[in-house]
């Protein structure tokens, strides 16, 4: 069977994967904690977290627990671990090992290890977890959910792109009073992302006609572009994508048909390479402050174990981006508009809705 | 292939054999040895870093059992791939008939809630190899008629069975909660661990039995391998499988349907892929969810080419690929070394069997224009 062509194929895969994984180490090196400096021999918390298979360097929520932590080893003098995830599989042994070396609280990031958690809490009665976007049927004692109302946040990006589709401050803005929404997967968790947008351009905008659509999956960066075409070919100007990776691709789609973008989960401003003249702003969610909040709870001893706590605009749990290259072009009355929404929301004067 | 026709001339023999194990163990070497200048030159310890990756996939017995438990898809995968291999195919989308295997395995094992294991277990297997097979009997049937490349097709139905799978789980056979999942697979359908078939007392007496997560997948994944070196030795089946893709047109000649040759050959590779996604779904998770294999169809393309398509060999070549990907966890916490590094050193491995088989494809070609001779 040793026929050249399998040979030549197979070299150009082997080649393929040196080239991928090379530079992805590089840029991994500089970004792992030198190493754990603070050896004091008393009982020191040791905090941990297992990624999911987006590992670090995500640009989104992995690296943001990962900055949460890191705010903790500093400011609290906790010790702290990372241990990345390649495959589903490592949810379980990564967990698995880190609780047995003693660490607690273990932050889990994504909703994929619900299951391992609530199975690990059952195996390590006295170690703490944190779930972060994790929800439970029934939250076991030494775990606490860590979830976000993402809808509020993005009401704001809502309401920043139901003003500015109207608007003329970018060349790049239409007159057709349309707008775009890319998700991830269509399931519960991004549909808040949805209804949050949307609820806040009308709020606005109440004629804006928003277009969503979905890519099912995080990934397919190439689906995320040819997403942003289409709404872009449909009038849409500004487009907000709550999809990971796929995003990345809706990006390059407005940069090369011209429409505006609303980033989401960190500022993507500052993550998305040459975005500027596209990245209206970006809805954050607070990661690093959720896990941040839940480590100095166990230092204090305040762990809220069995409880799903909710991080939301009051608590700084979400929240909106800079406008950076917009902040100049960006009219007085679309910042008004925006801390007139948060204020509202915190104070509790509009409740987002969750569903589209 | 070569060791068997060898096998005539004695003196031979032993060449072959220590060429064919050698070079995928010096490959290994190697890929250890430039893996640790790459770790060296990062600042990292590498002799900690591969001291800690021993411990976490042969230093206790659960971490053994952690390494049978990610070798088991890539020994079924890697199976499926050597077949097709052997028969000159390059099954790429192994993956989406690994993915449909897995839906078969996971929606057949919801419907048949409340029936026996021996019942429920066998039937889940046959469905997902049935699934496999026909995932990949479309592609196999466009290769034998119109000679579309197996390469497109195959790799094209994974994108298909992707997202039939994705949609699946967000749609029809979603779990009422909040994540895209199917619910949990009863018991009677799930490939119980090695550990929970001894009693408490005999795993006291004999702790080495604690495997930990592995589970019985790994008897189905050597029961296929032994049963498919068997195929391929012994039957009607591997010697055309193997004639044809030593050489079609003497086949063909010799009364072999290559076409039909062709068909069985991706069928089976299919089979095998659908096999290791239901081991997976039955075995790990329980359940289906759209990102329950990661590329074990992909590594299992590594696993065949390190075995040099040897179905028994097969069997090491996927243990050491699931020894990496269980150390990698030990490695990152012990020696805080990054677990991109251990993808390195896959990727060199796959590298070098790679590039031997460039080795002695030129040697081959020198070798041709001497003597006439043919393996």
């Amino acid at each position: 069977m040793d026929s050249k062509r399998i040979k030549i194929i197979s070299v150009v895969l082997a080649l393929m994967l040196l080239v991928a994984f090379v530079p992805g180490c590089a840029a991994k090196t500089d970004e792992t904690p030198a190493d754990s400096g603070t050896e004091t021999p008393e009982v020191t918390i040791k905090a941990a977290m297992v990624t999911d298979v987006g590992g670090l360097g995500d640009k989104s929520f992995n690296d943001g627990a990962y900055s949460g932590l890191q705010r903790a080893e500093s400011e609290l003098g906790v010790e702290i671990k990372v241990l990345e995830s390649k495959e589903i599989t490592d949810y379980e042994s990564n967990i698995d090992q880190l609780a047995n070396a003693g660490y607690s609280p273990i932050f889990a990031v994504g909703f994929l290890m619900t299951d391992t958690v609530a199975k690990m809490a059952v195996d390590f009665p006295d170690t703490q977890f944190g779930g972060v976007d994790e929800w439970f049927e029934t939250v076991p004692a030494n775990v606490v959910g860590l979830n976000f109302k993402e809808e509020e946040g993005s009401y704001l990006a809502g309401v920043v792109a139901g003003l500015a589709t109207k608007d003329s401050f970018d060349s790049k803005l239409n007159k057709d009073n349309v707008i775009g929404f890319v998700g991830g997967m269509d399931i519960p968790l991004i549909q808040k992302f949805e209804a949050g947008f949307i609820a806040g351009a009308k709020s606005v905008n109440p004629d804006v006609k928003v277009i969503s659509l979905y890519a099912g999956n995080f990934t397919d960066q190439a689906k995320g572009k040819e997403l942003g075409y289409s709404l872009i070919e449909q009038k849409a100007d500004v487009i907000y994508a709550a999809a990971g990776q796929v995003g990345l691709g809706t990006v390059e789609a407005c940069k090369d048909k011209g429409a505006l973008f609303i980033g989401v989960d960190v500022d993507q401003y500052e993550t998305v390479a040459n975005s500027g003249d596209v990245m209206l702003t970006s809805m954050i969610k607070r990661v690093d402050n959720a896990v941040f909040e839940t480590i100095k709870a166990v230092v204090d001893g305040t762990f809220p174990g069995g409880t799903i706590q909710v991080f939301g605009l009051a608590e700084e749990g979400v929240g909106l981006a800079p406008f950076h290259d917009f902040e100049t072009k960006i009219p007085q009355a679309i910042k008004d508009a925006v801390e007139k929404a948060r204020t509202d929301i915190t104070a509790g004067t509009i409740t987002v809705p969750t569903a589209p | 292939m070569n060791t068997s026709k060898a096998k005539s001339s004695e003196g031979l023999d032993w060449i072959a054999i220590t060429q064919k194990i050698g070079t995928p163990v010096a490959s290994v070497i190697l890929a250890i040895l430039i893996g640790s200048f790459i770790m060296w030159v990062s600042g990292y310890n590498p002799v900690a870093a591969f001291s800690a990756l021993y411990q976490g996939s042969f230093g206790s017995p659960k971490a053994f059992g952690d390494t049978l438990l990610r070798s088991t898809p890539l020994i079924l995968a890697g199976l499926g791939l050597a077949y097709g291999f052997k028969a000159n195919l390059f099954n790429i989308g192994a993956e989406g008939q690994l993915f449909m295997g897995g839906l078969a395995a996971a929606a057949l094992g919801l419907a048949l809630a409340g029936q026996p294991w021996y019942l429920a277990i066998p039937l889940l297997l046959i469905a997902a190899m049935l699934a496999g097979a026909a995932w990949a009997f479309i592609p196999a049937i466009l290769k034998a008629r119109i000679g579309a490349h197996e390469v497109i097709t195959t790799m094209m139905f994974t994108y298909i069975a992707r997202y039939v799978v994705s949609w699946l789980v967000v749609g029809p056979l979603k779990d009422p909660g909040q994540i895209p999942q199917t619910r949990l697979l009863p018991v009677e359908s799930q490939l119980p661990r090695i550990q929970s078939l001894f009693s408490d007392a005999t795993l006291q007496a004999m702790p080495f039995l604690k495997f930990g997560r592995a589970h019985m997948g790994i008897l189905v994944a050597l029961i296929a391998a032994v049963v498919l070196w068997l195929v391929l030795k012994y039957t009607t089946l591997g010697y055309e499988n193997r004639a044809v893709g030593f050489n079609p047109f003497a086949a063909e000649t010799g009364g072999i349907s290559v076409q039909w040759t062709t068909v069985k050959s991706l069928c089976i590779s299919g089979a095998l892929a659908g096999l290791a996604g239901a081991v997976e779904v039955m075995g790990v998770h329980h359940r289906l969810f759209d990102q329950f294999s990661s590329g074990f169809g992909f590594t299992g393309i590594a696993v065949a080419l390190l075995a040099k398509n040897h179905p028994l060999a097969v069997i090491p070549a996927a243990l050491l690929f699931g020894a990496m990907s269980a150390g990698a966890g030990t490695m990152q916490l012990v020696a805080d070394v990054p677990q991109k590094i251990i993808l390195i050193v896959q990727a060199l491995v796959i590298f070098f069997v790679a590039a031997e088989g460039i080795i002695t494809y030129f040697l081959k070609q020198r070798q041709k224009e001497v003597p006439s001779h043919v393996g």
